[in-house]
């Protein structure tokens, strides 16, 4: 067992994407903090936390192709296979 | 807090039928199945709490209970997983609750016949799940897949997400039986045989109890189609710079005559700038991304693959441009819960506030998109310039047919509402927008709802108006 990490709790600083979202990790928007000030409080988030919804949410949508379909066709290579045109 | 309908005397004999585990009467029973996710007034909560909630196991439970009900002149709605979008379930006088979550067996796998017997208490998700060990699948996939329970689906006369493939509920069961308001339990299908799927004999009652809301009677059992696992999914999503491209292009797909089409969807500017402002997959995409066509097809590999082929093709040529893997598996994966929709919305100063989702829904024809769009924003702009607790969320435009998807849609605007705040003035206003918003509907020749129902406060006023005219010129 690893124990406690200072880094696993602290989220990196945020960086700014457009005037109302910024990104503190890869694919994983926030609403600019300033927006969320009125009405509703934003929460403070361990980055493990904010990683594990992540990748639970990732698992959810494997999950859910694989309900359905034993498997899922990709466009991108369909699309190297034939161009479609150009 | 029980009506004086709801007697100990009475409770007592539900208790006789159903047995003391499956009778509820204390408050947060009662409390829990007051309402719906349809916009509710949650400052009149009091108004729509049953007096009783009772969970049967049997149709003859089922039936004892509806002759009870009727001898007492007490009030019954049936309810199924709860997230019906029109009321349907939410105990307008009081009374008595019939939950058929414990109504939640699997009776029979036909495997040569081709057919699923349940109770009506059965989720999809939890059916496929038990079905995969046989290679089939029950293809009803509403955005409520993994809550909506069988009862409920036939209730709401449901649609469905892969209906344009498949077909929609009414099309996917084949036959059931219902408990009627006055005790008796009869079969209702396409001609008598449980299982036939088609039949030229006597009148077709099936129809007539699809989509009756439970205001006809409590369905008990139910016999549903079958069809082979897909080997395949496929889902393509499109980027378009303007509407007018997008729409065209959504015809072309959908008219492609590619037969494992399964769906098609538009999503308008106003769609795509909520998505913009709070959803992962939409924030990075460049300005020019001003509307997106989603599509997804399913069936055996030899027979995707080529027709994928073929729909990135109509796609290109009629102006999109793809939008890549993650994009369209990741977002067609999440279309099948809904519940995943933040639940959140914005103040036009931008500040966040607690919303919950709510959806208007009509079948529109294809030509009468475009202004049906303009007219129902105008609507909901008007609504949110007097009250600051709605919220535009966009509008979507989905195949609607069965097995052929193109003709009309399933159109919907999708509007945040902060429900803690509202009150009796702008629950007024909300109810004259969706008044006006099914007028709309009605005025360009469509259908006040393609997959809800229509038995709310203002829409339901303009039943008789869209089923009066039918057939006059
Ligand atoms: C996030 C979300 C996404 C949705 N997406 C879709 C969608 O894609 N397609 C779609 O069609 N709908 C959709 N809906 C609406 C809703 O899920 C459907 O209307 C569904 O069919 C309701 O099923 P339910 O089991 O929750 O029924 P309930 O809400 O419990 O009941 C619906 C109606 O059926 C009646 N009823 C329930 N059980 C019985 C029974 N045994 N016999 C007779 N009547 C009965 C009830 O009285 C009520 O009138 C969505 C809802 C949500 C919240």
């Amino acid at each position: 067992m690893i124990g406690f990490r200072y880094s696993a709790q602290r989220p990196p600083d945020p960086r700014r994407i457009n005037d109302a979202v910024v990104q503190r990790f890869d694919h994983v928007y926030e609403v600019d903090p300033a927006l969320m000030r009125d009405h509703v409080r934003q929460h403070d988030f361990p980055a493990w936390d904010t990683r594990r919804i992540v990748d639970s949410r990732w698992e959810h949508l494997a999950w859910m192709h694989d309900h359905w379909a034993d498997s899922v066709i990709s466009g991108e290579e369909l699309m190297e296979d034939e161009p479609t045109g150009e | 807090m029980t009506s004086i309908l709801v007697t100990d005397p009475v409770i007592d004999e539900l208790v006789a039928i159903c047995g003391p585990d499956n009778v509820f009467a204390d408050k947060s029973s009662r409390v829990n199945r007051a309402r719906v996710p349809a916009p509710f007034p949650v400052h009149r909560w009091a108004e729509h709490v049953p007096d009783v909630v009772v969970l049967p196991t049997s149709a003859e439970q089922v039936s004892e209970v509806v002759k009870l009900a009727n001898r007492h002149r007490i009030p019954v709605v049936p309810r199924a997983g709860g997230t019906g979008l029109t009321d349907g379930a939410v105990p307008l006088r009081h009374g008595i609750v019939v939950d058929v979550k414990l109504m939640n067996k699997i009776l029979e796998v036909d495997l040569d016949d081709r057919t699923v017997t349940v109770q009506p208490g059965i989720n999809m998700l939890k059916l496929n799940e038990e079905l995969r060990q046989y290679g089939v699948i029950y293809p009803d996939d509403p955005a409520s897949y993994p809550c909506s329970l069988v009862g409920g689906r036939i209730g709401t006369s449901g649609w469905s997400l892969i209906g344009g493939r498949y077909g929609h509920t009414r099309d996917l069961v084949i036959s059931f039986q219902i408990v009627l308001p006055t005790g008796e339990l009869i079969w209702v299908g396409d001609g008598g045989g449980r299982k036939v799927r088609k039949s030229s004999t006597g009148y077709q009652l099936k129809q007539l109890f699809m989509g009756h809301q439970g205001t006809l009677g409590i369905v008990t059992e139910a016999v549903l189609e079958l069809v082979p696992r897909p080997e395949a999914e496929f889902a393509a999503f499109f980027s378009y710079p303007d509407y007018e491209t997008a729409w065209r292009s959504t015809g072309a797909l959908a008219k492609s005559g590619l037969a494992t089409l399964a769906g098609v969807v538009l999503f308008d500017e106003w769609k795509l700038d909520y998505l913009r402002r709070d959803d992962e997959a939409y924030i990075p995409q460049p300005d020019d991304v001003r509307c997106v066509v989603a599509t997804a097809m399913y069936g055996t590999t030899d027979e995707v693959r080529p027709g994928a082929k073929r729909l990135l093709r109509i796609g290109k040529e009629t102006g999109g441009a793809y939008l890549g893997d993650e994009i369209s598996q990741g977002d067609w994966a999440s279309r099948h819960d809904r519940y995943a929709t933040p639940l959140h919305g914005r103040l036009r100063d931008g500040q966040v506030v607690p919303m919950s989702w709510h959806c208007e829904d009509a079948s529109i024809n294809w030509s009468k998109l475009p202004q049906v769009r303009r007219e129902w924003h105008d609507i909901v702009a008007r609504l949110g310039d007097r009250f600051r607790i709605f919220d535009d969320w966009g509008m979507f435009a989905y195949t609607n047919g069965a097995f052929k998807p193109w003709g009309d849609y399933l159109t919907e605007i999708d509007v945040g509402i902060w429900e803690q705040e509202l009150d009796d003035a702008a629950w007024d206003a909300w109810v004259t927008a969706k008044r006006d918003i099914a007028a709309v509907a009605i005025a360009y020749g469509g259908s006040i709802s393609a997959c809800h129902g229509a038995c709310r406060e203002g829409e339901v006023d303009l039943v008789p108006e869209e089923l009066g005219g039918a057939g006059t010129s």
